[in-house]
């Protein structure tokens, strides 16, 4: 089910790509189609040679594909199965279970995929403490279901030179671990190109935030939206270069040209965290009330160019970057300097239900934001289970918030 | 003797005390009249033992000398209650320690750090500096309450052991250790025998409630249960720390250590329950912990395999949900007698 889905998405994006004329928008098709293409490395049938792991959100995913290995977070499925409409199934099949409704559906979908035999087995599987608790167990119950090695990272709360070595050390010793699943050492050439690959990428990410900071917002409704995580997946590869380049020429060119992203833009957002990934009116009602999301959290560079020399220090810092980690402060002082840099109106939080590191923190980010001066919507969904998706309160909150902003200034 | 507040089973009891500090452990069943208002804060939907705790700091529900609070990065749901804490109540010296996710030699390393940072910091809370000598001493104290205290438990009414183990994190060790030395408990019924794990039930009417509906609990995993004390027994030698640490890290786990190469929580479960002659299993398991409820399809499967029943109840720390579920317990040990 799954593997086919990603082949017609990636022949059909790719014969839409050929079609495109030199001036239309290409970035977020081209973006998918690598997508696309991972999802079918991930889903094909086992070939020799080809490794497949799954990881925990903040995996090193440049160091793993140096080491010849296709590897995605696991939350990536249930988004996936979300957007396309099969995951209700899924989150039927894990509830049956006894998995709690209560837990995050993100979870609860990839425990039903992988009980409908969906997901394929893996080589081996890389949890990473952060960004959440509820991450690492789906990580380790999978590794349980498919008796497959384990490997723990554990992401140090400190985010000090001690942090960075204890966190540096447990990358060199997961270089091992891969080893020793693979039979095939770290080529060193392989990881200096990597990471030479990363540092290209993300010198076109931090341009093309800049110029997503335009007003008003070059970026269309959908084009970076899940864009600061999923690109993670292909850093490393000459693929997040050229994803990053295109979307960066085309907001460029968007922004000589003073084009707006979402036409009407009077009230600039900030999202948090995830967004609504089954399909929903919920960007059409934002933009009905004149509100353009210009901003997501995580679509942000918080980490400096990998050092060629050091770059298992490197990565461990970028680890830590992700404000994700470590307190609570660290997270809202990123918000506070998003929402200047993008200045921005207000901000909406989904609360994702059963996200104790997104919503568990909710008052204390509405208490943050409010310092600055912007207003947070708290929607109170959940992002990939549809069934108690209400559209007709959220309406009504989401206008009023427009209607809010608009009076206190916006537009 | 000046406490300190801790919330979590993997805080280092004997480091505390061998500062001259009483450990105390702010345990969520301060009392019904405390507001709720930690869920505004943090989410409705987050640990209820975490923001009962909150409410308690909230409401100033707390030892009067109060040093400071000691917190384990241990899940999620824990580290927003150092976030919260620090924002509600900046004048309360507060440390979060980060507990390593495993138990292997450099999580012993990592926690071995933390744990060095600790004992500077309680240094300068309680104006005594940690020596070796005097966290020797605390150690052989606490390894003689765990060893009392599991004694206990093996010829006890839970609900009269549970009153013990909340008087050995909430007042001075010492002096309870000299009232457990001749304590004569009350002996369990004669109830259906049953394993009991999960993670928070501190409330002693909470066990009564077991008890009374026909349950003898014979074993259980609960961290302010069985894990609430870390057995310390043998030789910390001439560098304690590291070897308080590992002990630590390689007690019976939470659900949220992760045991790579290990039996998991099912088999332990599983295995534990045969051993203690378990006709069943009850889980006790807190709304919202991820830790556990993300396990528990793994433990339901692993026991039915078994041909152990298991019956889950998801609490709130308050025995009002529990009774809630009173007759659901009748009905499972009736079933099983």
């Amino acid at each position: 089910m799954i593997l086919p889905y990603f082949e017609n998405l990636q022949s059909g994006i790719a014969a839409k790509l050929e079609t495109l004329g030199a001036n239309e928008p290409r970035a977020r098709k081209r973006f998918a189609l690598e997508i696309a293409r991972l999802g079918v490395r991930l889903f094909s049938p086992p070939r020799p040679g080809e490794r497949v792991a799954w990881c925990g959100v903040l995996a090193p995913f440049d160091l793993l594909h140096a080491m010849g290995v296709t590897s995605c977070f696991a939350e990536f499925v249930g988004a996936m199965l979300a957007s396309t409409g099969a995951v209700e199934p899924m989150l039927a099949a894990a509830e049956g279970a006894g998995y709690s409704t209560d837990c995050c559906s993100y979870h609860r979908a990839v425990t039903g995929a992988t009980m409908q035999g969906l997901m394929p087995k893996p080589d081996f599987l890389i949890a990473t403490s952060a960004p959440c608790t509820g991450g690492v167990a789906v990580i380790e119950s999978l590794a349980r279901h498919f008796e497959r090695p384990l490997f723990v990272i554990h992401v140090p709360q400190r985010t000090d030179g001690r942090g960075v070595v204890q966190l540096a050390d447990q990358l060199r010793r997961m270089v091992a671990f891969v080893e020793e699943q693979t039979g095939e050492p770290l080529d060193p050439a392989r990881l200096a190109r990597s990471m030479a690959l990363t540092n290209q990428a993300r010198e076109l990410l931090v341009e093309l935030y800049d110029l997503a900071r335009a007003r008003p917002g070059p970026a269309r409704r959908r084009d970076l939206f899940n864009f600061g995580l999923v690109i993670g997946l292909l850093l490393g590869s000459e693929a997040a270069v050229e994803v990053a380049r295109t979307y960066r020429d085309e907001l460029n060119l968007r922004v000589e040209r003073g084009v707006a992203g979402v036409p009407g833009e009077r009230v600039r957002l900030l999202w948090l965290q995830n967004r609504v990934q089954f399909r929903s009116p919920l960007e059409e009602m934002l933009e009905n009330a004149g509100a353009a999301v210009v901003v997501d959290e995580l679509n942000s560079v918080t980490w400096e160019p990998i050092d060629a020399d050091r770059p298992f220090e490197g990565l461990a810092r970028r680890m830590l970057s992700i404000p994700l980690c470590g307190p609570v402060e660290r997270r809202i002082a990123l918000l506070q300097r998003l929402a200047r840099d993008y200045t921005v109106d207000g901000a909406v939080n989904p609360c994702h239900w059963g996200c104790r590191q997104g919503s568990g923190a909710r008052g204390l980010i509405e208490r943050g934001l409010r310092e600055v001066g912007v207003p947070v919507l708290n929607l109170e969904v959940d992002c990939v289970d549809p069934r108690s998706f209400a559209p007709g309160q959220l309406q009504t909150r989401i206008e009023a918030f427009a209607e809010l902003l608009s009076q206190r200034g916006g537009g | 003797m000046r406490a300190v507040g801790f919330t979590c089973a993997y805080t280092p009891l004997a480091l505390i005390h061998a500062a001259g500090l009483m450990p105390y452990r702010l345990l969520p069943t301060a009392g019904d009249h405390i507001p709720d208002q930690a869920g505004a804060i943090l989410h409705d939907n987050l640990c209820p033992h975490v923001k009962r705790v909150l409410d308690r700091g909230l409401a100033g529900e707390l030892p009067d000398a109060l040093a400071g609070i000691v917190l384990m990065g241990s899940c999620d749901a824990m580290r927003r209650l150092a976030d919260a804490w620090r924002v509600h109540r900046p004048e309360d010296p507060l440390i979060l320690l980060d507990l390593p996710s495993t138990s292997d030699a450099a999580d012993v390393r990592s926690l071995t750090g933390e744990l060095d940072e600790l004992s500077r910091t309680l240094g300068r809370w309680s104006g005594t500096p940690v020596d070796p000598g005097r966290l020797r001493e605390s150690i052989v104290l606490y390894a003689e309450l765990a060893r009392l205290t599991a004694d206990l438990a093996r010829a006890s009414s839970r609900g009269a052991l549970q009153r013990w183990l909340n008087r050995t994190v909430t007042e001075p060790p010492e002096a309870v250790l000299e009232e457990l030395r001749g304590a004569v408990l009350a002996a369990p019924g004669g109830g259906v025998p049953l394993y009991l794990f999960g993670n928070v039930l501190s409330d002693p009417a909470a066990l009564e409630l077991l008890e009374e509906c026909g349950a003898r609990i014979v074993d259980d995993d609960l961290c302010t249960g069985s894990r609430q004390l870390t057995s310390l027994e043998g030789d910390p030698g001439a560098e304690p720390l590291p070897w308080l640490s590992r002990r630590l890290l390689e007690r019976p786990p939470c659900a949220r250590t992760l045991e790579p190469a290990g039996p998991g929580l099912a088999r332990r479960i599983v295995e534990r329950a045969r051993a203690a002659g378990a006709r069943g299993v009850i889980a006790h398991v807190l709304k919202f912990c991820d830790p556990y409820l993300a396990r528990l399809p793994a433990v339901r499967a692993a026991l039915r395999g078994a041909g152990l029943p298991l019956l889950v109840l998801e609490g709130d720390c308050t025995l009002r949900s529990l009774g809630q579920q009173r007759t659901r317990i009748e009905a499972f040990v009736e079933m099983l007698s």
